[in-house]
């Protein structure tokens, strides 16, 4: 709680903002304890509702005066903890700060302020021929501005590039409350401070608007699903068809574990006894879709496909995307809590990923189920659990970790998408070495010296702070 | 493959004051070298193929040359990944060689690629025509080690294509010059290489009839590589059949399957067709191929038999005044020659100028008329006997300056890398 002293914080707060856009009451603040990783909470001082660029930057330059700590958020979805409020402060809610100024077909580009839901923008966009390419699955709540500080993914990326591949220029309040505007044009003599601040999670700046790419779409599509009698089948499978040459929009795998919680949930007349369904989709030119598709049931069926079903309609074709976007609400009724994780290994070595996911799970005695952009090398292993038994947690976290520690002895890293947050700050010194963190730490000193923006997140202090370490450990007995 | 004759430029020709120079072999040496440099607090010069050093201010200060061609070994390349580990000084016609061997490539447009290095092309952030559909260096490099100016070794990203962990220092050294820290190895994203090519060409009357055929670009079905726009003395004559008539010349490149590029040939002229365009003409096989390279090569082949004389101007402009730009470009400089870039808002122009006149046309002329339309303009390269300082060639300082200058501060204290040469040099 902020001492009485900090009392004309909240006054000026009111002041700048409206008494109506500052909360203070705890019984407000309980929403912005946790964001969509739930497994540490604290409660924030007080969270605002800015509505412009100018408004963010006074909070943070009051803040300043105050020496209170400043966390950004967006819609809250964030699977790493990237909005918890570490040691309270102020939240800087981005939502109200929702709308699309500009969409401009002629350079491609659209302008949209940070709070924009994904969604919201590939909605005003229909009809225009473009769509904005990041589609993550949080799209209907998560924002642009949060894709662009998690430098979010999703199924798509492994054709179209993720966030930071489309993101042309941002306006963005410095940790010393002054707002610069990089791009949209290119930086052709400095440096690409945009490609900084995307996937920076708030630790560097408040982004506050956005200039972003417009993909064309499409001309068509071929969507398929494979059922393999083997993981390592569907691996070997995906890895023929990239070294073929073919890029699919995406290849989304799906193991035994997660289609019986689909099943269960939705009846789709999967076999059970399925091991791997592999929903890939191809996109582009219609003209050469049809041989793509004939060359990657080939290879499916040299790794022994079970089944390959062909989407011929729309509605087909979104029937076979539903049970991929429904696996992680379907994982629900399998498991009262539960974990997504987010690890990255070469595509080659997910046949290896996926195995020691499988005995890590025998291990820790935690079920795991398997969601992956295998596409990417980009597993989601699902760990579930009852959150109300502290000693499951335990092993959930310490499963968790060897999974990611996994993930770097295979030359990969500890999150692909989903950003460090707190969640991973206790990896980020085995993923790098100290003078690779020493080289992010001068960074964030450059953007944000006073370090009030989102303290706690991302990067190790550098003496080995012991506030994290007890943090981690904390996670490990909530 | 076009060859420069720049390209066999030796680190004496090189305009460097140097006190030494070393070609280390190994990774290690060259943080000891710059361990030593930044002790003694004396500037250090990098370089690779020494396609680029044309680029920014001549530096003064005495130093230390630092050749990266010593370090050229292929470090690692799991195809089946899509992705390469290169130390910094390998060529670029080496890379390529070894990805087309497996069918892949990086679609980057490199220039003077038998002489260029990987590291200098991504410490210049190089890119090309192909900007328009596969991005810049930028998107393509997943992982770097580098040396900062006091020796520390360090790295960044990783070997995988994804990868949310920590801040992004490929992208913050990608285009940095050389004014944070050395790069000495890299990781790199490659794509499969398309079987197949094809341009389609027209040449417009003029600007407005440019603009409108562009324009309706935006609505193509067709999945274009590049979208250049193309005027002057350099680009008189395409090929047989191809003279200019004075006006613009677009020229839209196509990639990918056979089919698919038959397919988007018929296509866009149909769309043209259909836009009230007539005559286009088109490229194919090794005719386009070579086209490729040609447009690759333009901005650092010299017209003239040395090109001595030669001003390189890069303007940057959102697409939609590209057209605008180049008009007022010719109107002020008819023996100009002009590649723009026209679908990322990139314009080249080149101009013979006597190297006393360099400074006054660039900051007088030409960074006035970006700037009136809302762009930047940099010089890339200035005539032999020219001096311009780092203000003409590079112009005010950008947004976010201070952020800027405060990382150079972090990675580079005594400002030892590349001193005096570019705008954090
Ligand atoms: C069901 C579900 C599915 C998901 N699927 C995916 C997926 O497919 N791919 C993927 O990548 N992620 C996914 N996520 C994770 C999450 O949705 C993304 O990280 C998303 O980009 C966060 O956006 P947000 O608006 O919710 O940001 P928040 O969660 O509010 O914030 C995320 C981080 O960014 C910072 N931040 C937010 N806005 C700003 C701003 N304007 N300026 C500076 N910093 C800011 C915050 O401080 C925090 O560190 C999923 C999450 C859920 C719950």
């Amino acid at each position: 709680m902020l001492t009485a002293m900090k009392a004309p914080l909240l006054a000026k707060l009111r002041r700048c903002l409206g008494r109506e856009n500052v909360l203070t009451e705890p019984s407000e603040l309980v929403v912005y304890e946790c964001d969509g990783y739930t497994i540490e909470k604290n409660q924030p001082d007080a969270v605002v509702f800015p509505r412009s660029a100018e408004q963010v930057a006074e909070v943070v330059r009051l803040c300043n005066e105050y020496d209170v700590p400043v966390i950004p958020r967006a819609a809250g979805t964030s699977l790493a903890g990237g909005c918890l409020p570490v040691g309270g402060g102020v939240v800087v809610m981005l939502t109200r700060m929702n709308r699309i100024l500009e969409i401009d077909l002629r350079n491609r580009m659209a302008v949209v302020e940070a709070g924009v839901p994904n969604l919201q923008l590939s909605r005003a966009l229909a009809g225009t021929g473009y769509h904005f390419a990041p589609d993550p699955s949080s799209q209907v709540a998560s924002t642009i501005g949060g894709n662009a500080a998690t430098n979010a993914g999703g199924p798509h990326t492994l054709k179209y590039g993720v966030t930071v591949n489309h993101v042309l220029g941002a306006e963005a309040v410095l940790g010393d409350g002054s707002i610069i505007q990089c791009g949209p044009l290119p930086e052709p003599a400095g440096l690409d401070l945009i490609g900084v601040l995307v996937g920076s999670e708030g630790t560097l700046a408040i982004l506050t608007k956005l200039w972003v790419r417009l993909t064309p779409n499409p001309q068509d599509y071929r969507t398929l699903r494979v059922i393999f009698n083997s993981v390592d089948d569907a691996t070997n499978a995906i890895g023929d068809i990239i070294a073929a040459g073919i890029i699919p929009a995406a290849m989304e795998l799906m193991d035994r574990g997660i289609v019986e919680a689909v099943e269960a949930a939705f009846h789709f007349g999967f076999p059970l006894d399925a091991e791997a369904i592999v929903v890939i989709e191809l996109d582009g030119l219609s003209v050469s879709l049809d041989w793509q598709q004939r060359l990657v049931v080939e290879l499916c069926n040299k790794w022994h496909a079970r089944e390959v079903l062909q989407a011929s309609t729309r509605a087909e074709r979104e029937l076979l995307w539903k049970c991929r976007k429904m696996a992680v609400g379907a994982v629900g009724r399998l498991s009262p809590s539960y974990c997504i994780q987010d690890g990255v290994v070469p595509r080659t070595q997910l046949p290896r990923i996926l195995a020691r996911v499988t005995e890590i799970s025998g291990k820790h005695q935690v079920r795991i189920v398997n969601v992956a952009h295998a596409g990417d090398g980009n597993v989601h292993p699902i760990l579930l659990f009852d959150e109300r038994d502290k000693e499951q947690v335990a092993r959930v976290l310490a499963a968790g970790e060897d999974i990611l520690e996994e993930c770097i002895r295979c030359g990969g890293s500890v999150t692909a998408e989903h950003g460090i947050g707190v969640e991973k700050l206790a990896l980020m010194d085995r993923l790098f070495g100290p003078t690779d963190l020493t080289a992010m730490r001068r960074v964030r000193d450059a953007f944000n010296p006073a370090g009030r923006l989102n303290p706690g997140k991302l990067l190790p202090s550098a003496n080995g702070d012991q506030t994290f370490r007890v943090g981690a450990s904390r996670r490990a007995l909530p | 493959m076009n060859q420069n004759p720049e390209s066999s430029v030796s680190p004496a020709t090189v305009e460097l004051p140097l006190k030494e120079a070393v070609e280390p072999a190994d990774q290690e040496a060259v943080a000891g070298i710059i361990e030593r440099a930044w002790k003694d607090g004396i500037p250090v010069y990098p370089w690779g193929g020494c396609t680029q050093m044309g680029r920014g201010a001549r530096a003064v200060e005495p130093g230390m040359g630092l050749s990266l061609r010593g370090l050229n070994r292929l470090v690692d390349y799991p195809s089946r990944d899509l992705t390469v580990t290169v130390e910094a000084g390998l060529t670029v016609a080496e890379l390529r060689h070894t990805l087309a061997r497996h069918n892949q490539r990086l679609p980057v447009d490199i220039p003077n690629a038998a002489t260029a290095t990987i590291g200098g092309a991504v410490a210049a952030s190089v890119a090309g025509p192909r900007q328009f559909r596969w991005g810049t260096l930028r998107d393509y490099v997943i992982g770097v080690r580098a040396v900062d100016g006091s020796g520390m070794v360090f790295s960044g990203g990783g070997r995988v294509v994804k990868n949310a962990a920590g801040y992004d220092l490929c992208r913050l050294l990608t285009g940095s010059y050389g004014t944070l820290a050395v790069l000495v190895q890299l990781t790199l994203m490659v794509k499969p290489m398309p079987e197949e090519t094809a341009f389609v060409i027209v040449e417009a009357s003029d600007h407005g009839d440019a603009e409108r055929i562009l324009a309706h670009l935006v609505r193509t079905r067709t999945l274009p590589s590049a979208v250049e726009l193309l005027a002057g003395p350099a680009w008189e004559s395409l090929g047989d059949g191809l003279a200019s008539r004075g006006g613009f010349w677009i020229a839209v490149g196509l990639e990918g399957s056979p089919d698919e590029v038959s397919w988007m040939v018929d296509q866009l002229q149909a769309e043209w067709r259909e836009a009230g365009v007539a005559l286009w003409h088109t490229l194919h096989g090794d005719e386009a191929w070579a086209f490729w390279d040609r447009l690759t090569e333009f901005p650092w082949k010299a017209a003239s038999n040395n090109g001595d004389g030669e001003l390189l101007v890069q303007f940057h402009v959102f697409p939609s005044a590209v057209c605008e730009l180049v008009q007022r470009l010719r109107a002020s400089q008819p023996r100009a020659s002009i590649q723009a870039h026209a679908g990322n808002g990139v314009v080249l122009a080149r101009l013979d100028i006597a190297a006393e006149q360099a400074a006054a046309m660039v900051e007088q002329n030409l960074r006035p008329m970006s700037a009136s339309l809302g762009g930047r303009a940099i010089v890339l390269k200035q005539p032999r006997g020219s001096d311009l300082s780092r203000q003409a060639i590079f112009g005010p300082a950008p947004p976010g300056w201070q952020v800027m200058q405060a990382i150079k501060r972090q990675f580079d204290p005594k400002g030892i890398l590349n001193r005096g040469r570019f705008l954090l040099g």
